[in-house]
């Protein structure tokens, strides 16, 4: 019962937040100072979500090269300012981090 | 549909196309933790079909198994879903003129993936007016691709050993989106604070940190781009 309130729920907040400005609001209407905030929320947002998946891969902060996800970050970053393809990026990143736990055990 | 409509559609779903290496294993990290979390298959399907996105999908699946209130539950997955209130207002001037039952259709369909290549799209010269039919191939595609991971993951359940890492498919996957968005010094000013706050702040309950390293680099960016422009 209390999952299906959460899955309904999920749903609900999900399409709320998606429809609010394209379905619900009349976007000739926003202030000047938003629209030049909006700009850098991919970068702000998406920086928030990886950051912390490179450089906190066990819940706590290492920046040495023991982190294999650190190094398997920069090699899929590398990989990114060169080739426009997420894949290669991905590849990549997933070999790195495979080869570097198959080398430490 | 119109020639012009379906060449948009079919070249949405193929420009998606590279994408898709991430949101499968993406899609199945999510199924596996929704079951794992103590979720029926069908549940963890039923989540997948409301909510369509894996960041809301796998914090949904870690308080679950928490145990947490429903009401605390979905805090967080609205926490998590802010991101979609930018993304929406951002591309909502390229579809005011759409009618409504299109704009609920976009809106649903609207992902990270797909809202990084639909700015993308609309930022090209060119004619416009058929552009949301992009997006919806866009949709369409990463949907269905999305929906067979979960289905598959919610099946397999945690048949899949840990030593695989295929939860860092996650970030992988965010990190091609986040390369390409930085194109001005303003942009990496952005990234650096964001970044930077949410590991100072990775301590915070419910996923908070997320929206607090958001709205900091957001107000970095804006502050950078002032302090250019003097």
């Amino acid at each position: 019962m209390n999952e299906w309130v959460v899955i309904v729920g999920a749903g609900v907040v999900t399409f709320l937040t998606r429809a609010s400005f394209i379905v619900f609001a009349d976007p000739h209407k926003f202030p000047h100072a938003f629209r030049v905030a909006l700009a850098f929320v991919p970068a702000a947002v998406l920086a928030a979500i990886v950051v912390p998946g490179l450089a906190m891969p066990q819940g706590a902060l290492d920046l040495t090269p023991a982190n294999p996800r650190l190094l398997a970050g920069i090699a899929a970053v590398a990989v990114a300012l060169r080739v426009r393809n997420p894949l290669a990026s991905i590849v990549a990143g997933m070999a790195v981090l495979w080869g570097l736990q198959a080398l430490r055990g | 549909m119109l020639p012009n409509a379906r060449s948009e559609f079919l070249a949405g779903c193929r420009d998606i196309a590279p994408v898709l290496v991430g949101t499968v294993p993406f899609g199945f990290v999510a199924g596996v933790a929704a079951v794992g979390a103590g979720m029926t298959p069908i549940e963890a399907i039923a989540l997948s079909l409301f909510a369509f996105s894996g960041i809301a999908q796998l914090v949904v699946a870690q308080l679950v198994a928490a145990q947490s209130p429903a009401l605390l539950t979905l805090a967080a997955a609205l926490v998590v879903s802010l991101r979609f209130l930018m993304y929406s207002a951002a591309l909502s001037p390229h579809l005011a003129h759409l009618p409504r039952r299109w704009r609920i259709a976009l809106a649903y369909l609207m992902t990270d993936q797909g809202f990084a290549m639909g700015t993308h799209h609309y930022s090209q010269p060119g004619d416009r007016r058929l552009r949301h039919w992009h997006l919806l191939g866009v949709g369409v595609t990463l949907f269905t691709v999305w929906q067979a991971s979960v289905i598959a993951g919610a099946v397999a359940g945690a048949q899949v050993p840990a030593a695989w890492s295929l939860d860092f498919v996650v970030t992988l996957t965010f990190l091609t989106l986040l390369v390409p968005a930085l194109r001005t010094r303003a942009d990496l000013a952005a990234a650096v604070v964001a970044g930077a706050v949410a590991l100072a702040v990775s301590g915070l309950p419910y996923r908070l940190s997320l929206v607090v390293a958001s709205v900091a680099g957001i107000g970095a960016g804006v502050l950078a781009e002032r302090a250019h422009r003097r």
